[in-house]
């Protein structure tokens, strides 16, 4: 009975839903990016929070000590959660002699850069009666392109950070995060561009699709992932990757025992839980990209349900979160002139052969 | 420090302290930074001044000893022992030979502890986060065997005039020997996951380093001077209690780097492991304490001086026969090996600032006192 009546509402907003829809068309976009937006920055709040705890009890697993173990159980899983109520009840700060718009605008948009990366992701199939959807909220021909275009905004926000707090551990913070960007991105704009350059499409959907199988060499159950086609690649985007995301020997800006916390230290409060969430974002999201670039996104190398795809994705992403804690709780921090020589010296030299294999390759396939 | 209004446009002045991460103790760091590079710094010490050399005016003699305790709680036991050592020397005392064992191991003992602590710092403060707790945990053996003897884990005041105040707990060979291998089994893993490190090697070799003119002149003391090549040590040059018997290498690096001042901790650990064996084969049976009247009244001048674990700790002690030391001057490792700050900071990099005042393990309690 209920479930008639249910099907019943369905149907009837169905109806409704099309009836306005074709009255007003420029309606439905703005619905379904509403929708959207709203699930996709719940998942992520909740993904950051289940990150943030599993690094705190990973890392004291790494370094003989407990974690969290108090707040909602002996694993201190609410632990995140009394945290994020203790911060977004905090006095809200801003220094006297800091420049309000910087500083005030600085967290929206780190928040934004991450949001707005989320949004040109595809994260799966979903097969609702026989019918599959893709999980994304846009999915565009230049997906890679706007996902890495989004990821760098975040260094503004960063820059706006230190400058605006005026204090000098910020603005040192501040530069180091421009001179580190001036390092990493043009070898992970390249290694991006070479995995495009295979593939021969910028749509995420096309780049996943082709990381399936090897089966156009005959080889049906062997993953065509650009790990194995772009080892170079896979390296290069790996390391300039961890220093897109603030990791450990790539933590610079923020680094304790000089900077005090670099470029966020005049920060409390909301604020500063919107900044270290945004980290945790781009954590987060930047290990979807690595999946979905070279570790084949939701496929396997053989048929699977349309329903599998999203938990194959997501342990794949788990799987590489837990990758980047094993290197940032395991390394101490490079200088950042050395950083500069590590992108300038190696890794752009290796981006650019990448770039030749893979376009020979491409060319071939 | 230059006068404000000489400062280029390009440059500025950063304080690092009184409060700091990095600064187990408060102290001020001023570097006139250009860009990442430190082109001068100067620095200011007695944020943490606690009168310790009136205090022990107005004390008993054995009073003194918790007192000598904080002068440094990482050095407690060696600043214990040259403390007494004074007495000692002043009323003609010999120590029984039992004591003397016991007085080396403990100070070794401490020594090993202090450095674990020393290295873990230099280790986070490069961001080796992970390292400072692995060689926290491993401390914790050593820990576990100075609670044994001396029922605390910091601040022991165990040391006494004429002796020690217990005589070894019935089962400590047995539980040493066996902690002790396992221990630098251990320790000599961390070090070579350390050492082998392609990130802490760029991050340490070649950097801050102190030459050996300057280590000379401004007297840089312990590990840090010999990582530069100098060839001194107390226990050879001016061996106390029992030292002369015992087989031990004296550390010594040519580089001077802080590379070369980590890895001059790490080998002196292994040589107070060795030297803590042999005195635990070595140790005869008897008195730990020698007969000396209820209340001490020395007289007369005395200087001693020990191997801390941080260098030369030496106390100048004048007594007039009263109950209570007239004048007792201190002279501290840390604060000479700190004096090498300002001209090997010059030039490097602000992210250098830390890694090398953490090999320099300079301890501000001791330093102001």
């Amino acid at each position: 009975m209920v479930v008639e009546e249910v099907g019943t509402v369905i149907d009837l907003l169905h109806t409704y839903l099309i009836h306005i829809f074709s009255q007003y068309p420029f309606l439905k976009p703005l619905l379904i990016g509403f929708v959207g937006a709203c699930v996709i920055t719940g998942i992520l709040f909740v993904a950051g929070m289940f990150v943030v705890w599993l690094e705190r009890k990973f890392s004291a697993d790494m370094q003989t000590r407990f974690g969290p173990n108090r707040v909602g159980g002996r694993y201190g899983q609410l632990q995140l959660l009394a945290d994020a109520i203790k911060l977004f009840t905090k006095e809200d700060l801003v220094p006297e002699t800091a420049d309000i718009w910087l500083f005030t605008g600085a967290p929206i948009i780190a928040i934004l850069s991450a949001l707005m990366m989320a949004a040109g992701m595809p994260f799966g199939y979903v097969e609702v009666f026989g019918k599959q959807y893709l999980m994304a909220i846009t999915n565009m021909d230049i997906g890679v392109l706007y996902v890495e275009a989004m990821a760098a905004i975040s260094v503004f926000g960063i820059f706006m950070a230190g400058w605006g707090s005026a204090s000098k551990y910020a603005v040192i913070g501040a530069f180091r995060s421009i001179a580190k960007m001036i390092g990493y991105e043009v070898p992970l704009a390249i290694t991006v561009v070479s995995a495009a350059v295979m593939v021969g499409s910028l749509n995420f959907v096309d780049i996943v699709n082709f990381q399936t199988s090897l089966s156009f060499l005959g080889l049906e159950h062997v993953p065509a992932w650009l790990l194995i086609l772009q080892p170079l690649g896979f390296f290069v985007f790996g390391v300039s990757l961890l220093a897109d995301m603030g990791s450990k020997p790539f933590d610079q800006p923020e680094a304790e025992e000089e900077l005090v916390a670099g470029w966020g230290v005049d920060y409390s409060g909301m604020r500063w839980a919107l900044i270290y969430f945004s980290e945790y974002f781009h954590l987060i999201l930047g290990a979807c990209l690595f999946v979905l670039l070279f570790l084949g996104g939701w496929t396997l190398p053989f048929d699977m349900p349309a329903n599998l795809t999203l938990p194959v994705f997501f342990g794949k992403v788990l799987l590489v979160i837990l990758a980047v804690l094993v290197v940032r709780w395991s390394l101490p921090r490079y200088r950042i002139d050395q950083v500069q020589r590590l992108g300038w010296k190696i890794l752009l030299p290796l981006s650019l052969v990448n770039l030749a294999w893979a376009s020979a390759i491409g060319v071939m396939l | 420090m230059m006068p404000m209004d000489e400062i280029k446009d390009s440059e500025m002045i950063v304080h690092l302290g009184p409060q700091h991460p990095i600064l187990a103790g408060p102290f001020m760091l001023d570097l006139r930074l250009e860009g990442e590079t430190v082109k001068e710094a100067e620095f200011t010490l007695g944020y943490g001044h606690k009168g310790v050399e009136k205090i022990l005016e107005d004390r008993m003699y054995i009073s003194c000893i918790p007192v000598t305790d904080r002068i440094c709680y990482l050095a407690s036991l060696s600043n214990n022992e040259v403390f007494c050592n004074c007495i000692e020397k002043l009323l003609d005392v010999e120590v029984p030979e039992r004591a003397q064992y016991i007085r080396v191991i403990l100070m070794e003992l401490s020594r090993i502890q202090s450095h674990l602590i020393g290295l873990g710092e230099f280790a986070e403060f490069i961001g080796f986060m992970s390292m400072f707790m692995f060689l926290v945990r491993e401390r914790e053996d050593i820990l576990t065997l100075l609670e044994m003897i001396t029922g605390a884990r910091l601040t022991h005041s165990f040391v006494r005039p004429g002796g020690v105040r217990l005589d070894l707990p019935e089962n400590f060979k047995e539980k040493a020997l066996k902690i002790l291998p396992d221990f630098e089994k251990r320790v000599r893993e961390d070090q070579e996951t350390l050492e082998s490190d392609e990130i802490y090697i760029e991050r340490t070799e070649g950097v801050g380093v102190v030459p050996t003119s300057l280590a000379k002149e401004v007297g840089v003391a312990g590990p840090v001077l010999r990582a530069s090549g100098v060839n001194y040590d107390i226990r050879r040059v001016e061996p106390t209690l029992v030292y002369k018997d015992l087989d031990f290498k004296v550390i010594t690096a040519t580089a001077g780097d802080t590379f070369a001042r980590a890895h001059c901790r790490f080998e002196e650990i292994y040589e107070s492991i060795y030297i803590i064996q042999q005195c635990l084969d070595q140790i005869p049976s008897g008195e730990v304490r020698a007969k000396l009247p209820k209340t001490l009244k020395p007289e007369g001048e005395v200087y001693c001086r020990v191997e801390d674990p941080r260098g030369e700790m030496a106390f100048y002690m004048i007594a007039d026969g009263s109950p209570k030391p007239y004048r007792v001057r201190i002279r501290g490792p840390a604060y000479a090996t700190l004096q090498a700050l300002p001209p090997v900071l010059e030039g490097v990099y602000v992210a250098d600032v830390p890694a090398i005042i953490g090999s320099m393990d300079g301890c501000t309690s001791e330093v102001d006192r």
